[in-house]
């Protein structure tokens, strides 16, 4: 599968993916190894980096734990990974939070952590990305992961909305800006897919209201996988006349 | 007895139809449509397998025609058809006031009405039981924004969409339905347009990513077409080297 003339191969390319320790990101991460590429996996949870680079194929791969938080020290320490092992041609924000709270409880300290991880720690990583010796001089491919809550709208999500939803308008100037460095930049927008975090917001649901949640998916409720592959699609070759866009896999959750 | 599985490919005598026949090919059993045999020959000669593939010269101008003759060559071929890719498409930029009734009708059938006869005809048990899995429309950034003299364009592409977000909904689970909308790409289609000088720089200057290949839309339809995109149904998948979202001078 890392044959060089198939056009979905990552071979050659140094992929960075947060979040990789587990849902979409580790399956992206996966992913990204079986088509040859070579990953900084990145995730707050060590123990969980350290199960899942085991699992990835070749062994060229590292890992770091950072706090993406920590929004001003990313560029920084994205620079130094490049100094470390080479420059990146992939970028992958696949970590996040949720937050799920109705308006009247949501004070800045409730959210404050969902937009330093799913919204500012992406710009974050694109400033350290984009420095000259921290990209690859054949260029880029960046993907956020924003969610569908960032495009319609549901009762709670609000903060998580606003969280994704930005992204998307990030994305739409970054990749205006970064064209002239060969540097694509898109979001692809899931619907609800069977992740940890998933788990962790469904557990609290009757469950009458998952299935509701089912249901509004035509085609079913996600696997990471899918998700996965639209993301190797715009980081290989297959995506070198994409950006700007925003691609939706939902299972036709915002088609009706 | 089991029909050999195709895709249907119309509009594969030139430009993104070609192109994506020729990816496809080394994978899938093709019908090739087309309106004139010659070119259909030489998109075949292209292909991987060609001995795996079929013509249906039929010219979906004349949608009245299209039934009998989708009939005849699926009765013919013993086929079923498991995917179904319309290319097809003609452009003619006027402006309105220039347009004529056949100006209209000619776009719309090409573009929408055909896509619809054939789609209404594949998922009837009789003819092609329940061999259908996806479809995939190539459809255009003009359905997203306007322009000049492409009115009559711009309609037929909007329809084209609608048309498949409602069939997303309706035939999931078992059929996926999307579009690819390609920003501006050189093809025979595109050539006039692109031979005026400065319409061409323009042109250049819009796209982030300058003008687009064939190639770029066949790798689109080829994922949305693959297991890979199992879950993705009802979406405008836009690739137009951000054409659409540049508003930069």
């Amino acid at each position: 599968m890392s044959d060089a003339s198939n056009p979905f191969s990552l071979q050659g390319r140094r992929v960075l993916v947060t979040g990789a320790a587990s849902g979409i990101g580790l399956a992206t991460s996966t992913l990204v190894s079986k088509l040859g590429g070579r990953l900084l996996a990145v995730d707050s949870n060590e123990e969980g980096l350290n199960r899942a680079i085991a699992t990835f194929e070749g062994n060229h791969h590292e890992t770091k734990c950072w706090d993406l938080r920590l929004v001003e020290q990313i560029p920084s320490w994205l620079r130094q990974a490049a100094a470390e092992s080479g420059p990146f041609f992939g970028l992958v924000h696949a970590a996040g939070l949720s937050c799920i709270q109705p308006v009247r409880l949501l004070d800045p300290s409730c959210y404050r952590d969902v937009l330093l991880v799913n919204t500012e720690a992406a710009l974050a990583l694109v400033r350290g990305f984009q420095q000259k010796k921290a990209a690859d001089p054949a260029g880029g491919s960046i993907v956020f992961l924003t969610s569908v809550m960032g495009l319609v709208g549901s009762a709670g999500a609000a903060a998580y909305g606003m969280s994704k939803g930005a992204l998307v308008g990030l994305a739409k100037s970054l990749s205006v800006e970064l064209a002239a460095k060969k540097i694509r930049v898109n979001c692809v927008a899931p619907g609800f897919v069977k992740t940890p975090m998933f788990d962790r917001l469904s557990g609290l649901w009757e469950s009458e209201q998952r299935a509701q949640v089912e249901a509004a998916h035509p085609l079913g409720l996600g696997e990471p996988q899918d998700v996965a592959n639209a993301v190797a699609f715009l980081l290989a070759e297959t995506g070198r006349w994409i950006t700007g866009s925003v691609m939706v896999v939902d299972g036709g959750y915002t088609a009706h | 007895m089991d029909a050999k599985q195709y895709i249907l490919i119309t509009g594969s005598s030139s430009g993104i139809g070609r192109e994506t026949a020729i990816r496809l090919s080394s994978s899938y059993p093709l019908i090739l449509n087309g309106r004139e045999a010659t070119r259909l020959e030489g998109t075949l000669r292209q292909c991987q397998n060609p001995e795996r593939h079929v013509l249906w010269k039929c010219d979906l101008r004349e949608v009245d025609q299209i039934e009998g003759s989708l009939r005849q060559i699926l009765a013919d071929k013993s086929a079923g058809v498991e995917g179904f890719v319309h290319c097809a498409g003609t452009l003619k930029i006027l402006p309105l006031r220039s347009v004529e009734r056949m100006d209209v009708r000619e776009t719309m059938n090409v573009n929408f009405h055909s896509a619809v006869e054939v789609i209404r005809l594949l998922v009837r048990k009789k003819l092609n039981q329940n061999y259908l899995r996806g479809i995939v429309f190539i459809s255009s950034i003009a359905s997203l924004k306007g322009a000049r003299g492409f009115s009559v364009y711009c309609a037929s592409k909007g329809a084209l969409d609608a048309f498949m977000r409602a069939l997303a909904v309706e035939l999931a689970p078992e059929v996926r339905v999307n579009s690819v909308l390609p920003g501006a790409i050189r093809t025979g289609m595109t050539e006039n347009m692109l031979s005026d000088p400065d319409l061409s720089k323009r042109l250049e200057s819009a796209y982030p990513l300058g003008m687009g290949h064939p190639g770029d839309i066949a790798s689109a339809v080829e994922f949305l077409l693959s297991q890979s995109a199992r879950w993705i149904t009802g979406q405008q998948m836009v690739v137009d080297g951000g054409r659409t979202i540049n508003v930069s001078a």
